[in-house]
């Protein structure tokens, strides 16, 4: 009583397209595993937060309103730099073309 | 490499040259992922000739490191951390710690029984 294996092919092969899968009684590997991956580039690349709002933009964005947004981290800086200068500790100025010129 | 970095900084989390270097793998990856995985399915198809599948095998050892995902390390958005990071809250241990405790974290608390 056993079935014959094209019979059984046959059954297979109606199923496969019943269910919409590949039909491959061999077994072969075709890799297509691959391509039923989903790309994980997306979710990998989001991990880190954007940057989304400057405080340039938020300035900008008040300015019509005429409101003004003092940024404290800035002037904080620039006091600095100018308590440096005049200790006479700043970073020194660039050098100018000729010089440069000179150099080469 | 200087390459694969953005041309204008674009993270909001806290920065160090760790965190852009792994940034950019990250962005370095997407961009390159089709074509990653059209090698790896030529590779894997036993059916295709044997010379095709080694060529692919060729170019998809030679695509830039930045481009695998193995380079990929999730680091912490708050100290720059490489060890001990909680991935579902993107966290060192130490940094969650102080999160958790501080409030910050909806859902989290301090087990005790």
């Amino acid at each position: 009583m056993s079935i014959p294996r094209a019979r059984l092919l046959d059954l297979m092969r109606a199923r496969c397209e019943l269910f919409a899968t590949t039909f491959n009684p061999e077994g072969l590997r075709t890799g297509n595993k691959i391509l039923r991956q989903r790309l994980k580039g997306p979710a990998l690349a989001s991990y880190y937060p954007r940057k989304r709002v400057t405080f340039g933009q938020f300035q900008k964005a008040f300015a019509p309103l005429e409101l003004e947004v003092e940024d404290e981290k800035e002037q904080d800086r620039l006091e600095h730099i100018a308590a440096l200068k005049a200790r006479g500790k700043g970073a020194p100025k660039k050098r100018k073309e000729q010089q440069k010129n000179k150099k080469k | 490499m200087s390459m694969f970095r953005a041309k204008k900084f674009d993270l909001g989390c806290y920065t160090n040259i760790q965190i852009i270097r792994d940034h950019s793998k990250r962005k370095a990856f997407e961009a390159a992922e089709p074509e990653r995985q059209a090698l790896r399915y030529i590779i894997r198809n036993t059916t295709l000739p044997a010379r095709t599948r080694a060529i692919a095998q060729l170019q998809l050892t030679q695509m830039h490191c930045y481009t695998r995902p193995t380079q990929i390390r999730n680091r912490c958005i708050l100290g720059g951390k490489g060890r001990g990071i909680l991935s579902d809250f993107k966290m060192s241990r130490f940094n969650f710690r102080l999160q958790a405790l501080a409030g910050n974290l909806p859902g989290v608390k301090k087990a005790s029984w």
